[in-house]
This record gives C-alpha cells, sequence and structure tokens, in this order.
C-alpha cells in the first residue's frame, strides 16, 4: 500500500498520467497491487501453451515510431514472426519490411548482453548493481544543469519516467533528437493549421499532390498511408485518385506517382507559388494577399527556375481545380533547405488555397496525457547538446535510442566533443558508434522482451495508445528493459515514491488500472482490465481533437534558384530508404539483402547520377565514385538512376557503418558525415538537401550488387509489367 | 596401292603387339603420373564442390547448368568415334579401320564413362544419385519417365553396356593370343577367363562373327539415339536457344564430327608412341581426314539451318539468344566455335594436308575445341539470355572448380586409356592379319584355298 | 507397388494440362495481384523470408546471383525514351506462377515437383536430386537452388537467429531447389483445421505470408473454384480463364478496359497467378 501521505498528484505524475487533461475517477481506488504478480515464461509451459500450437500475442513495434501494434506469432516460448494487429487503426493488420524485422532486431547474434564499463579500450562485463552504483556515484555531487539525455524519440510510460528521473536529478536537459524527422514541416504545420501534425487523409482525396513526401516509403507512418493509398487508386465514386510527385531525387512514391515532377533542388516552393499562381489564371479565386504574393511567380518565371515546364504546371492547376478535394503533401525533399521553412509555408499555403483545409486535411486528436505523448526529436537537439558538450557545460551524459556519432555531419566534431564529458552512458542494443564512445553501455531488452507503451504522433483515428509486452522470455538474463533501468534509477532518487513497484511491469500495470475508468468501465474487475489491454495490445483513448486552424501566411521569402557552385556542381540529397532509415536497424539481415525498391541494389552504398550527366562525366554503372564536400570525402559505386536531376547525386542513408555488428559494419558508406552544416533559416533545423559536392572517378570498377539483371528496366517487348491510360479503364466495375 | 608390307609374318604381329603390352618404357610413366595429378585436380575439386556446394562452381540462378553439362556433351560426342569406326565401317567392311578400331572402342567405352562423371558432379546431391534410377521399391516411387534427363540416363547406361560388351566381345580372339603367349602371373588368368575358352575352332568364330555383327546393329542406332536424347535435353526444353527441332540430327552430326577428330588425334598419337606405322598408315588417316571434313560440312549445313531457322522465324527470344551468342560477353567463344568448327576443317579439303602430320594434329585439337565451345554454347547463353529479361545475367563465368573439373576429366580419360593400353591389346591382332592376308591375295593374285587354314593357324 | 500399376495409372500420375474436365475440386488456389496498387515496398517479399525459413545469403553470394528470394520485386522504366521517367516505374512481385502446365514438372528427372490435386505446383525437398532442370526450364526463372549449405554456413543463421525459423517448414540443405509454394504449410494447416467441422476452406481463412503483409491489399490469394472467393471474382470480372491461353483482353484489336493478363501466356505454362495491368491518369 501506498503511505497515506503521499501526494495524490505526486502519485499520478509517478504513474505517468500527471498533468491529464482528462477529469480522473474519484480517489477511492488507491490500492495497488504490490507487484506479486512475475512473468511467466512460455517456456515453462503455462497451460495454454500447447507444443505445436502457435498462439499470437499482440504487443507494439518498436521498430519506428509510427506504433503499429504487431501481433507476434509465438510457439514454443519462442517468437517466429510478426504480424499486423488488424485491430489497430494505425496498420489494420499490415506490416513493412522495416517492421517484420523486429524478429532479427530480437534475435540478433550482435546485442550487447551484459554492463560494460569502459576499461581502456575495451568494455569490461559488471554487474548491474555496480553499474547502477556508479551511474549514482558518478551522479554524485554533479548539479542538475550538468546532467543531459539524449535520446531518439520517445512516448509512453518510458518518457514519464524518464521525465520523473531528470527531475529527480534536477535536470531540465533532455534533447530528443532524430537525424531524419519532418521537424521543419511541424513548424511549419503549427503556423498554417494550429497543430504539428495534422491529419492526412490521402484515401478522399481525388488527387495528391505530394512535394517529396515519401509517404509509401519512409515518412511519418508509411503503413498507415500505404492503406490510404490503396483506396485513393481504387477512388472515390470510381474515380481513380491521381497522384504527383515533385521532387529532385524520385522515391519510392515519386516512383508510383502518375506524374513525376522533377525540381531543381530547392525549388519546391517557388513550384507551390506557382501552382497557385497558375490556379488564379486559372480562375480560382484567391484572395487579395494570395494573389499578391504569388503575382511573382507567372508559369514562364517558375518554369525556368523549376525546370517543370510551363505545359505540366497548366496541366496540374487544370486537373488540381477540376478535382476536389485534394491534398498537398510535403516531406524531406522541400524542408531539406535554408530556405526550408518558406518551402513549407509556400506548399501549405497551396493546400489551404485549395480549400484542403477541414477536407483531406483534418484535426488531429490531442493525446490527453503530456507526460506519456511523444516527444519528437529534431535535428536542432543534436546541435544544442553539441554545442553544450563543446563548451564543457554537460559533465554526465546519457544516450538512448539514437546514435548521433554516427549520424552527426562530422563537422560538427560531436565524436570529439562527446570526450569533453566526465561520464557517457549509453542505453544500447548494439555497440554502436555512440555506444563504442560511452564509459558504460546498458543493455537493452529488445522490444519483443519489454513491457511498455508507445504513444505514436501520427494518430489516425482517436489516440491510441500501443502497449508492449514480452513475446517471450528474455534471450540474454543480463539485458534489462529502459523502463526497468529508469525505474531503478528513478529509485535511487525518489526510494519512497516508487517502493512501491517492485519492477517496470508492475509499475506499468498499476499505472494502466490507475486509469482503468478512461479506458473502460470503471467497475470492471483489475484482472479482466488488465488481460484485455494486453490481449489486444492497444488501447484507443478518444482524445479532444486539436483545433484546426487555417491561417493564410503570405509573408514567405523565397530565394532565386541558387547558382550552381563551380567547384562544388552537384546538389548532394542523403536519401531515406524505407528499410534502413537513420541506419539504426541496419544490422538486420533481412533489410540488408532486400533489394532497395528503386536501384534494386543491396548491401551497399551507392551514388545514383543522372545518366546523361554520367555520360557527360564518362561514369559508368560500378565505377567507384569519390564524393567530396567542403567537409568531406566518401567513395560509393555509381548507378545511373533516371530518377533524379542531373544537378543533383543523392546517397541512401543508414549505411556505413564502423561498429555495430556483423552485418552493418563494413558494407557501404555513410553519408552523414560529409553533409554541410547549413541550418533552416527558422527552426534551426539541419538542411539536409543543402550539402554540395563534386564528384571524380577514383579509377576502380566494381560489379554493382543488385536484383535487376543486365536488361535492367526494361521488358524488351515482352508483356511482363502492363500499364494501361486510366481513359482505358472503368476501375467502379472492378471487383 | 601396297599400303602394308604384306610380307609381315603373322608372327611378327602378334610379337609387336603383345610387346605393347610388355614392361612399358618411361614415357608410359610420365604419362600415367601426369594423367594422376591432372586428374587429382578434379577429384580435388569435385571434394570440395560436394562439401561446400554447388555454389563454388559458380554456377547460379539462372545458369543452373555450366560446364559440366557442356563437357558431359562433348564426352559423349567423342564416344562416337568409336562406334563410328567399329560398327559403322565394320558393316561396310572397310578394312582399313581394323588396325584402330580397338583404340575406337576403348575410347567409345572411356568418353562414356568420362560422359558419366559429369552427370553424376553436376546433381546437386550427388549421394541421391540412384533416385534417378527406376529401381523398384516398395514405396512406389519411380523416376519421371517424361523427363528427357532420364531418357539420358538409361540412353547412356545402355550404350555404355552395350559398347563395353562390344570391346569385350571383339577382343575375344586376341584375348585368347594373349593368353597363349603368357604363361604366368596375373595377366594369365585374366587372359585365360576373359578369352572365354577361345580355341579358335570354325563354330567358335561363326558365333563370334555372328555375335560380333549383331552388336555392332545394335550399337549403330543406339548411338544415334544416345544423342538424339542428348539433345532432347535442349529441344524438349521450352527456352529460347534449345527449343530447336533440328537438334538432335545436329547433335549426332557434332557427335560424329568430335569423334572423327578425335580418332585422327588419336591416331597420330598411337603411331607415334607405340610405333605403329607399319599398321596405321597415311592412306588410312587420309582417309579419316576426308571423312573427317565431310562431317564438318554436315555440321555446318546444320548449323546455318538452325540460324536461319531461328532468322526467318518469328521467335524474338531465341533470335535474341542467337544475338547475344554474336555479339555478347560470349562472342568470343561463339566466333571461337565457328572458326573451329566451320573453317579450320577447309584445310582438310587440300590434298597435301590431308597426310601432313603435324597440320592434322593441329587440326585435329582445334576441332574438339570448337566442338567443346559447341556444346558450351548451346548450354550457357540460354541462361543469360532467356524469356525473362529481368534475370538477364551476363556476368556469370565458370569458377576455377568447373575448369579444374573438365581439365581433371582429361587426366582420367587419358588414365583410363593407358591403364587399357598396357592391359588389353589395344591393336586387334586377327583384324591385322586378316587385312594382310586380304591384301597379299589381292596383289599377289593368289588362289584362295588354304587360306583360311593359315589364318586360324597363325594363333 | 508393381510396373503394371505405375502403367495403368500413369495419366492420373501426371495429370499437369488444364483440362476442363477434370476441373479441379474442391480446390484450385490463385492468385491476382494489382500492379496498380503495388507500391514496390518489398514488405511482400520480407515476410516471405520469415515465413518460408529462407536464408539471406550476404553480399558475396547475392553479387554470385545466388540470392533465394521467392518473392522478388521487379522495378520497370517506361521504355518512352524520355529523359526521365516521369510516370514513374511499375513494380512488378514476381514469384512461382503455379502453372497449370508447368514446364517444370515435365523435366524433373525423378518427379521431385509435381502437381497437387488443389493446383500448386510442389516441390519435395526429399526427392530432388538436384538436376536444376526444372529451374532450367522455367521461363519466369523463379526457382532457387541451394548452392551452398546455408543452415550450416557461416552469418546466415547465427546461434540465436535459428530460434525465429518457422517449425512448419524444413529447412532446405545444399543441393535442393526450392521456390515459393504459395504457403503450402498455411493451406494444410487450414484445411486439417476445417475437416474436423466437415467442411472446406472459406475466403480469406487462409492468406498467404506476402498477402496478409501487403500494405496496399495488392495480393489477393484464394480458390479459384470457389464462386465466393475474392480471387474468383476478380479473375471473372477481368475475364481471365485458367484454361486459355489468350484473355479476352488481348483478343480485341487495341485491347478492352480489362486489366488482367497473365505473364508469358504465350508458353502455355497456364499460370495460377493473374496480374491486372498497372494504370496511369492520362489528364496529366
Amino acid at each position: 500500500m501506498i503511505d497515506n501521505n503521499f501526494d495524490r498528484r505526486d502519485f499520478l505524475k509517478v504513474l505517468g498520467w500527471g498533468g491529464a487533461a482528462v477529469a480522473l475517477s474519484g480517489c477511492g481506488n488507491t490500492s495497488v497491487e504490490d507487484g506479486k504478480e512475475t512473468v511467466v515464461s512460455y517456456v515453462e509451459a503455462a497451460e495454454y501453451v500447447a507444443p505445436g500450437i502457435s498462439v499470437y500475442f499482440n504487443s507494439t513495434c518498436a521498430q519506428c515510431d509510427a506504433g503499429c501494434s504487431i501481433s507476434g506469432r509465438v510457439r514454443e516460448g519462442r517468437v517466429l514472426k510478426l504480424e499486423g494487429n488488424p485491430d489497430s487503426v494505425i496498420n489494420r493488420g499490415k506490416m513493412c519490411g522495416l517492421g517484420q524485422a523486429g524478429v532479427q532486431h530480437h534475435y540478433n547474434p550482435d546485442r550487447v548482453r551484459e554492463p560494460l564499463l569502459r576499461s581502456g579500450d575495451r568494455g569490461e562485463a559488471i554487474t548491474w548493481d555496480k553499474a547502477y552504483a556508479l551511474i549514482a556515484e558518478k551522479l554524485n555531487g554533479v548539479s542538475g544543469d550538468q546532467i543531459d539525455f539524449l535520446t531518439g524519440t520517445v512516448s509512453g510510460h518510458t518518457k514519464a519516467l524518464l521525465g520523473n528521473y531528470l527531475e529527480s536529478l534536477g535536470s531540465k536537459n533532455h534533447f530528443v533528437y532524430e537525424a531524419v524527422s519532418p521537424a521543419v514541416q511541424r513548424a511549419a504545420n503549427m503556423k498554417s493549421y494550429g497543430m504539428e501534425m495534422p491529419r492526412f487523409n490521402i484515401n478522399k482525396a481525388k488527387v495528391v499532390l505530394s512535394f517529396g513526401a515519401d509517404f509509401l516509403g519512409a515518412w511519418v507512418s508509411p503503413v498507415h498511408f500505404s492503406q490510404q493509398y490503396a483506396e485513393f487508386r481504387k477512388g472515390v465514386d470510381g474515380q481513380r485518385g491521381v497522384l504527383v510527385q515533385v521532387e529532385s531525387k524520385m522515391t519510392l512514391t515519386g516512383a508510383n506517382a502518375d506524374r513525376w515532377l522533377v525540381v531543381r533542388p530547392g525549388t519546391e516552393g517557388i513550384l507551390a507559388m506557382g501552382v497557385i499562381n497558375a490556379l488564379g489564371v486559372a480562375g480560382l479565386s484567391l484572395s487579395a494577399d494570395v494573389a499578391a504574393a504569388v503575382k511573382p511567380y507567372d508559369k514562364e518565371r517558375v518554369s525556368k527556375d523549376t525546370g517543370v515546364s510551363t505545359e505540366s504546371l497548366v496541366k496540374l492547376a487544370a486537373l488540381l481545380k477540376d478535382r476536389t478535394p485534394s491534398l498537398v503533401l510535403l516531406g524531406s525533399a522541400a524542408e531539406g533547405y535554408a530556405h526550408g521553412s518558406q518551402n513549407a509555408a509556400a506548399i501549405n499555403l497551396l493546400n489551404q488555397v485549395l480549400g484542403n483545409v477541414g477536407k483531406t486535411l483534418e484535426a488531429s486528436a490531442a493525446v490527453p496525457f503530456p507526460q506519456i505523448a511523444p516527444t519528437i526529436g529534431n535535428t536542432a537537439a543534436l546541435r544544442m547538446v553539441n554545442n553544450r558538450l563543446a563548451d564543457g557545460q554537460i559533465k554526465v551524459l546519457f544516450t538512448y535510442g539514437t546514435n548521433p556519432v554516427f549520424t552527426a555531419p562530422s563537422e560538427m566534431k560531436f565524436k570529439e566533443n562527446l570526450g569533453k564529458a566526465n561520464f557517457r552512458v549509453a542505453f544500447a542494443h548494439y555497440l554502436d558508434e555512440t555506444a563504442l564512445q560511452a564509459d558504460l553501455v546498458l543493455p537493452l531488452d529488445s522490444a519483443l522482451e519489454d513491457w511498455g507503451t508507445l504513444v505514436a504522433e501520427y494518430q489516425p483515428e482517436g489516440v491510441q495508445i500501443s502497449v508492449q509486452q514480452p513475446l517471450m522470455e528474455k534471450l540474454h538474463p543480463e539485458t534489462r528493459g529502459m523502463g526497468e533501468i529508469l525505474l531503478s534509477l528513478v529509485k535511487q532518487r525518489q526510494p519512497e515514491s516508487y517502493k512501491a513497484f517492485d519492477d517496470y511491469y508492475a509499475y506499468l500495470r498499476t499505472a494502466m488500472l490507475k486509469n482503468k475508468s478512461e479506458f473502460a468501465n470503471s467497475a470492471m474487475d483489475d484482472d479482466v482490465f488488465w488481460n484485455g489491454v494486453l490481449s489486444a495490445g492497444i488501447i484507443n483513448v478518444g482524445g479532444n481533437l486539436n483545433k484546426l486552424s487555417s491561417k493564410l501566411s503570405t509573408n514567405i521569402q523565397l530565394p532565386a534558384p541558387a547558382e550552381q557552385d563551380a567547384k562544388y556542381p552537384f546538389t548532394l540529397i542523403p536519401s531515406v530508404t524505407a528499410n534502413l532509415r537513420d541506419g539504426r536497424h541496419a544490422n538486420q539481415p533481412w533489410l540488408q539483402e532486400s533489394p532497395d525498391p528503386l536501384t534494386t541494389i543491396v548491401w551497399d552504398s551507392w551514388v545514383e547520377i543522372h545518366p546523361k550527366k554520367a555520360a557527360e562525366l564518362g561514369i559508368v554503372e560500378g565505377d567507384i565514385i569519390a564524393i567530396e564536400s567542403k567537409n568531406g570525402t566518401i567513395n560509393a559505386q555509381a548507378y545511373l538512376f533516371p530518377g533524379i536531376h542531373p544537378d543533383a547525386v543523392s546517397i541512401p542513408l543508414g549505411r556505413g557503418h564502423e561498429a555495430m555488428g556483423r552485418y552493418a559494419k563494413g558494407y557501404g558508406v555513410n553519408p552523414f558525415q560529409i553533409l554541410d552544416r547549413v541550418f533552416d533559416g527558422e527552426t534551426g533545423e539541419l538542411a539536409m538537401h543543402e550539402t554540395k559536392v563534386k564528384l571524380s572517378k577514383v579509377g576502380k570498377r566494381v560489379i554493382v550488387v543488385k536484383d535487376e539483371g543486365f536488361a535492367g528496366g526494361a521488358q524488351h517487348g515482352k508483356k511482363i509489367a502492363m500499364t494501361k491510360s486510366s481513359d482505358q479503364v472503368d476501375l467502379s466495375e472492378e471487383v | 596401292m601396297k599400303d602394308i608390307r604384306e610380307d609381315i609374318a603373322w608372327a611378327k604381329i602378334n610379337k609387336d603387339v603383345l610387346k605393347s603390352l610388355e614392361s612399358p618404357r618411361n614415357l608410359y610413366w610420365v604419362i600415367v603420373i601426369g594423367a594422376l595429378l591432372v586428374f587429382s585436380v578434379g577429384v580435388g575439386c569435385e571434394i570440395y564442390q560436394y562439401n561446400v556446394g554447388m555454389g563454388v562452381a559458380n554456377l547460379d540462378n539462372p545458369h543452373v547448368w555450366g560446364l559440366y553439362i557442356a563437357t558431359f556433351i562433348f564426352w559423349i560426342g567423342m564416344s562416337h568415334s568409336g562406334t563410328l569406326l567399329s560398327a559403322i565401317l565394320h558393316l561396310m567392311h572397310a578394312d582399313w579401320r581394323k588396325p584402330i578400331y580397338r583404340f575406337a572402342e576403348a575410347m567409345t567405352t572411356f568418353s562414356l564413362m568420362t560422359a558419366g562423371l559429369f552427370v553424376m558432379v553436376h546433381l546437386g546431391r550427388l549421394w541421391q544419385f540412384y533416385y534417378s534410377l527406376p529401381y523398384p521399391n516398395d514405396r512406389g516411387l519411380w523416376p519421371n519417365f517424361q523427363s528427357p534427363l532420364l531418357w539420358d540416363a538409361m540412353a547412356i547406361f545402355t550404350y555404355l553396356s552395350s559398347s563395353i560388351l562390344f570391346l569385350f566381345v571383339g577382343m575375344i580372339p586376341d584375348l585368347a593370343i594373349c593368353r597363349d603367349n603368357i604363361h604366368s602371373g596375373w595377366r594369365k588368368k585374366l587372359y585365360t577367363v576373359l578369352a572365354l575358352g577361345w580355341e579358335g575352332t570354325d563354330r567358335q568364330w561363326r558365333n563370334f562373327r555372328v555375335t560380333y555383327l549383331t552388336i555392332a546393329c545394335f550399337l549403330i542406332p543406339l548411338a544415334v539415339s544416345v544423342h538424339s536424347i542428348v539433345a532432347s535435353d535442349f529441344a524438349m526444353s521450352q527456352q529460347p536457344g534449345w527449343h530447336v527441332t533440328s537438334f538432335p540430327p545436329y547433335f549426332v552430326a557434332g557427335a560424329l564430327y568430335s569423334g572423327c577428330a578425335a580418332i585422327i588425334t588419336l591416331f597420330i598419337i598411337l603411331r607415334y608412341v607405340f610405333k605403329f606405322e607399319e599398321y596405321m598408315t597415311l592412306p588410312i588417316l587420309k582417309k579419316t581426314v576426308r571423312l573427317t571434313f565431310a562431317i564438318a560440312m554436315v555440321w555446318t549445313y546444320l548449323n546455318a539451318v538452325e540460324f536461319a531457322s531461328v532468322w526467318y522465324s518469328h521467335d524474338i527470344a531465341s533470335k535474341d539468344v542467337l544475338i547475344q551468342k554474336a555479339t555478347g560477353p560470349y562472342a568470343p567463344y561463339w566466333w571461337g566455335m565457328i572458326f573451329c568448327g566451320s573453317v579450320v576443317p577447309l584445310i582438310l579439303a587440300f590434298k597435301r594436308f590431308q597426310t601432313n602430320i603435324p597440320v592434322l594434329l593441329v587440326t585435329s585439337l582445334l576441332l574438339n575445341l570448337g566442338m567443346w565451345l559447341e556444346r558450351w554454347m548451346i548450354v550457357a547463353p540460354t541462361y543469360s539470355h532467356g524469356y525473362y529479361p529481368w534475370t538477364w545475367d551476363h556476368d556469370q563465368f565458370p569458377s576455377w572448380v568447373q575448369w579444374g573439373m573438365v581439365f581433371g576429366s582429361f587426366g582420367w580419360f587419358t588414365l583410363l586409356f593407358m591403364v587399357f593400353c598396357k592391359v588389353f591389346p589395344s591393336v586387334s591382332m586377327y583384324e591385322v592379319k586378316e587385312m594382310v592376308y586380304h591384301r597379299s591375295l589381292a596383289s599377289k593374285k593368289l588362289e584362295v584355298s588354304g587360306s583360311q587354314e593359315s589364318v586360324e593357324g597363325a594363333h | 507397388m508393381s510396373v503394371s500399376n505405375l502403367l495403368e495409372n500413369w495419366a492420373e500420375f501426371r495429370h499437369t494440362h488444364p483440362v476442363d474436365d477434370v476441373p479441379h475440386d474442391p480446390y484450385k488456389w490463385a492468385m491476382s495481384i494489382d500492379l496498380d496498387a503495388c507500391s514496390g515496398c518489398n514488405a511482400c517479399s520480407i515476410a516471405c523470408y520469415a515465413e518460408n525459413n529462407i536464408p539471406v545469403v550476404g553480399k558475396d553470394k547475392f553479387e554470385h546471383g545466388q540470392v533465394m528470394h521467392w518473392m522478388r520485386i521487379e522495378r520497370y522504366w517506361p521504355e518512352d525514351g524520355r529523359e526521365f521517367p516521369d510516370q514513374g516505374a511499375t513494380f512488378l512481385p514476381m514469384m512461382c506462377q503455379q502453372c497449370e502446365a508447368a514446364p517444370c514438372e515435365t523435366v524433373c528427372p525423378v518427379g521431385a515437383t509435381n502437381h497437387t490435386a488443389d493446383g500448386l505446383n510442389s516441390q519435395i525437398y526429399n526427392r530432388c536430386v538436384g538436376s536444376r532442370y526444372c529451374s532450367a526450364n522455367c521461363p519466369f526463372k523463379v526457382r532457387y537452388f541451394n548452392w551452398y549449405d546455408y543452415p550450416t554456413t557461416e552469418n546466415v543463421w547465427p546461434a540465436e537467429m535459428t530460434q525465429q525459423l518457422n517449425p512448419d517448414i524444413t529447412l532446405r540443405g545444399k543441393g535442393v531447389m526450392e521456390k515459393c509454394t504459395f504457403c503450402v504449410q498455411r493451406i494444410r494447416a487450414g484445411e486439417r483445421a476445417v475437416k474436423n467441422e466437415g467442411r472446406i476452406l472459406r475466403d480469406g481463412e487462409v492468406q498467404t505470408a506476402c498477402q496478409q503483409v501487403c500494405p496496399t491489399g495488392a495480393i489477393t490469394f484464394g480458390n479459384l473454384v470457389d464462386p465466393e472467393s475474392k480471387v474468383h471474382q476478380k479473375w471473372k470480372a477481368q475475364q481471365v480463364e485458367l484454361t486459355a491461353d489468350e484473355q479476352e483482353k488481348d483478343k480485341e484489336e487495341g485491347g478492352t478496359d480489362l486489366r488482367g493478363y497473365r505473364i508469358l501466356e504465350e508458353l502455355r505454362p497456364y499460370p495460377s497467378v493473374m496480374y491486372m495491368e498497372r494504370v496511369r491518369e492520362s489528364a496529366i
């Protein structure tokens, strides 16, 4: 039982429901199970485990932050395969390749198995007791503002406990860093729509105009959007949705577009303004200030600046005008410039002008519990931590869910600055580049062994709290869940408040039961409720809708397209692929061997060059090319790729690890290293597409390892993959 | 024409031939050891491949067949030399075949044994090879009688057993000579058993003639069928470049072609090694060369037929394969095949080269190189450029393991030959005697009376 | 079994050609793949790896063309000679087409690949001797050979990763051929389950791994002879006949508004997979 003098509000805060925007039920129900339950191993066959029969348990995918609910196939106490949970509104039973590879994260042979303490260049295995004692010792006498946490996106009760721990340390320095994150867009959306991440109804749109948003590949919640996309293609009233993609390097979504418009890198905003202008010309009524703002963007100028033909521009405007509602999306290709915020503002303005706000772009629900609501990462956080490190302001640094040594541009000298902290603790699955720099590495449970809750940023319907439960016994006895570790750490500081919780499971269960009335009938038996939660794997909370506003901001300053740099003539586009993202899952062999959808290359990095440009430079496929920016050079094999602007080259992110494990180390190169240090003027985000490079042949040629054969993407007259024009089919008659 | 000295005493024939069975010269041992070394390369490769997997051969999807199958067809082709000489020419009473047909028959048998090895090493699961045999079993599992590969296995097995029988039966009178001239040791026992109690009686000679003739008649259609069936492996498939109606005769022609070329090579080598100049005369060589030339032209014609029919058909895929053969990564080998198979044999049309030993040796080797390339060019390009463009793969090249086994197979073949030379009379004594006798009859216009007795008496 | 039995029942042993007078009953498994929905994301391919214990061969072997992906996603570019592929790419999931008159079946010397009564092209790993003739004769080249002994190859399934293997599927050793099975283990498990209820499988009760995972629902799998099944309805709507070698769509000059077709149909393998053409907007 909890001590009576324990303040109720504090108690809620301890449990992660603090500051809840909802009314909680009466205070009568304060009894808490004292954690007597234990997790029963499926190996010690429980009565519901029959040898030879698979059982499915719902949990949550932790491969990215989209929060897909999964259904793990478990047999004889081993998890075999991850499938989608059909009841989840996010993924509705579907999965992406990255998510399915979660089992390979779990069974990965290169996982860290015990706490490691730096001893010279090596890690020495120590006990958890010693590790905790060490942390306590190192924190002793360090003031709160010298203790920093650098994490990836966090949500759920891990975040709540982390917040509580930080508070107990007197630190406010929780920096949330994601190397690839639509952070510029969030700021722009906040201005335009009053919320960072509204709901996008691709399935309700007749036309989707996407400025580099790879919603079928790696953007925000790809599994959810893929399903919307399928509906969109089937169409509303039999009218098939039309996808127009504007970008400088073709993404997976671009490859699925009806019209892929290649633009000069960085001119996405100009094109958006040009489309508004063309819409006005086509007869759409524009408000006076909008009309004034887009006046300079007549089609000739826009065509000249962007490289998109006037004909395409006019056709696009006509299509957008004719077929409503439409939806305009914006992705990393538009955001990644010094004027990224301006691009975003222009694109959002187009959405507003088209009247899509409130139709295909709707208000999302606010997570009613701020303590567990997701804190979304950005790159500005890295910059701040880096500056603090450089200035010697950080004595103790904790890293979790992020690998900044790998993802920080080398010019930031993050690795060097990291050395200035006295004590570095990495919570890690692998000995990745960042963990290698740490003084203490704490091994984490895999997502399939751990308890937890996860709240996704993008919520398609209400708010779904995804529950994570172990699908099997721990593979390695000396790993701990993040929640478990945080609970132990916070207990060091505030033993009184947390003494009721023997372990994180007890904490989580108590927390859930505490809010039972919010999720279910408060009269429901605790066990019934709890089992129901675990069985479903998700809890849906209505959540109040954010207030959708549509503020037309016409104060958009778009620079003229950059002149070509004589020394560094190419724009480097570091591309985000669906499987490898920022590289944290590079050690999962399925992902390495799954061909990149567009180039079909496996196990290696490549640099995409337009065939015309390659011919000019005398480059053929497989030539090793030195890609040199102001900040360094990397060598990658050339791949001639028609879906890229001739003035741009593209290298995928995620490969080029120097550590991490047998499937990641030594495969490919890491373009993060050579990024120029240019930031978005407004948000301070790293402008990922602003790096200028030059190419030179190294004089070596390799065979590009890819699935595509000698014929490339050609069919040589054989009717294999066939295409039909939309006016020749009647989709409404199809089954 | 006086091409063999008629006055060679029959005893000298015996003595010469039997001498070849006696203790070997140093060169013999050099060749044997050389052959063993070459063979052991192949064995080493096979052990490696067996243990690690077929992947070490650098085969892949779609190149699932490679040099093993190509070389298999090559050796099957070589086997035709023996059948051609022994059976066909026997029936045609071409007596110049007599001094060399024993070699040719041995070559048939050994080529088939070598070819069989390639079928084995080609299998992904060599240890389960017996699944392809129709042995009775209580699970009711039978091989698939629809599969050309099964026909292949059966045809080769039949051909091999028949040719062993043919070789053996033809040797019986000579084995008796060996038995009678060697008086101790394991050879005596061996020849005693194998001679089957041959005494040279009239009845035995009559039965012998009939049996030999019957097997010869049986062997000719087999020789044609075995290569037609090998051709069916390709012609019965659906792949572009393989699905060619003219393949069976084309394969038979190719087989005869490489067989003839091999005879020329062997003829020259044996003539030198065993000092058989007296029996293996240049006029005989000349006839063989002319035959080879004729077959070369037949083969060239059939090639042209194949290309032409592909060209004027509307089979785009087959046409693509043909164009790829001529212009793609296999072009050097393909043109090499055309050169060695159709251009080089033109030399043979010139009379002065028809008996020029060095030229003939080089030519015959080139012809067989061309024939080997032909087999490779039938197997490989179809894989790299099949029906499905996505799987087109022009980068594949056989690994050293494949080459090692191809190389090793020559060691194995030579080894078998060398052993044979020292254990069995490699020139047919009784037939040479017959030939000498007939020719002396013809030139001296003697009466035929008593000749039969004399022939038998020579034993 | 006697030879006489073999000879008497020959026709039954080798029923391969699609004939209307011997209808499939009660099942004929078939697929329909909508290329307009397929986004090329590769989720199906990874699902196939997970479900069917497909080894990850690594970079070197991939380079040698020894990859084992039963389901591969092919990416085709428009061949209009323009500077940019401004109508995007076309993605095509390709796996064993489970042909009714499968070229691979007739050529196997040991009968390791056969047609099942429910229209699957089965592969018996135990029987396979590895002659690879089936792959040689496959027009689609969707058969994958175990060039190495992957279960014992380093880093294919290191210690812990073996625990992930699907116990319903054998691990294939070196020297055998393998290919897409339409997730036959799921079909058989489903059939067994409903047999107890005395009925046959209903549409949707068995899903293939690729179908189950496909985020855009591009893959439809089911029983073609069941009029209730989606796959039956799709084939019917597209007027694609299992036993025909030319479909309605191709009969008319200039085509119809039908999208269904089968790949390399002119070779008459009678595939069990119908593809539906990708659509591209004409107004832009």
